[in-house]
């Protein structure tokens, strides 16, 4: 017999036997046995106490504030505007684009 | 779900030891990997289930050293492949076992042996190694990279592993007048 063709018969039979087998409960008996662990949500609140610090520090130290303070007022608010509603409007895009197996428009 | 959700999961469960994280990619990996043992062991289901529980738990155990540079099914598939051997090793599962508490185990213990006689059969006539390929590449739809990754052995012999199987399957299938 060809080489494909025992591929394919082979395929055939093994695809004809695989089915999905049900969870029945063995996920949740899983979770059970799971050895408790310490709760580290703490390390993102560190991290992120830490970068607010560094930044008003870094901000203030370079004068950073300072010039913000100074050039801001100046900005016109029609640019301001656009990059406010430009951020969710792209992040939305991209969201849609990297889970588009799971969300159609129509 | 995609790949990108299963990184996610894992940094979840690796960071912060999330285990709600963890029950998502238990959900989405159990399916799988007790089919993988259920045929391993020809239909014990029992031993099967208990097999993908241990496995799930040295997954989690040993989250933080999966690197991603093998997708997290390979990985996973390579833990379920050390414990099925270890297990088989350390009961000498397939030398000392009697056939027919196997056959009985089939019929009363297996919700699925009846459709699954067939194939239960046909992986018997493999060796190990063989059947551990063949239901790999034929059933869970690895490539053989990623076979000779879960079996931690060369390419070459993974697919040679495939390639013997499938011989012996082809003869064994065709005389039981499979696909006449």
């Amino acid at each position: 017999m060809e080489t494909n063709e025992t591929d394919d018969m082979l395929k055939g039979f093994f695809g004809e036997q695989k089915q999905e087998i049900a969870d029945n409960g063995f996920s949740k008996r899983v979770m059970r046995k799971l050895p408790e662990q310490a709760d580290r949500s703490w390390i993102v609140w560190v991290f992120a106490i830490a970068g607010i610090i560094i930044s008003l520090i870094l901000g203030f130290y370079t004068g950073l504030f300072q010039h913000a303070q100074f050039v801001l007022p100046r900005i016109p608010v029609y640019y301001i505007l656009a990059g406010v509603f430009c951020f969710p409007l792209v992040g939305t895009i991209a969201f849609y684009f990297t889970q588009n197996k799971h969300y159609r428009v129509i | 779900m995609s790949n990108t959700d299963d990184i996610r999961w894992v940094a979840q469960v690796a960071l912060l030891g999330d285990k709600t994280a963890f029950d998502k990619l238990t959900c989405k990996y159990q399916s799988s990997i007790r089919r993988f043992f259920l045929n391993l062991t020809v239909g014990d289901a029992p031993l099967s289930d208990d097999l993908a529980q241990e496995t799930f738990i040295k997954a989690y155990l040993n989250i933080s050293t999966f690197k991603g540079i093998s997708g997290f099914s390979t990985w996973l598939y390579r833990i379920a492949y050390n414990v099925f051997y270890d297990s088989a090793r350390a009961q000498k599962h397939y030398d000392d076992i009697d056939e027919q508490v196997i056959d009985n185990q089939r019929h009363t213990l297996n919700e699925f042996s009846a459709e699954k006689m067939d194939i239960y059969k046909a992986l018997k006539i493999l060796r190990k190694e063989e059947q551990t390929a063949v239901l790999l590449f034929y059933m869970e739809d690895k490539t053989h990279k990623e076979i000779a990754k879960i079996m931690n052995c060369p390419l070459g012999t993974a697919k040679t592993y495939i390639l013997k199987g499938k011989e012996k399957l082809s003869v064994y299938l065709t005389q039981a007048g499979y696909g006449n």
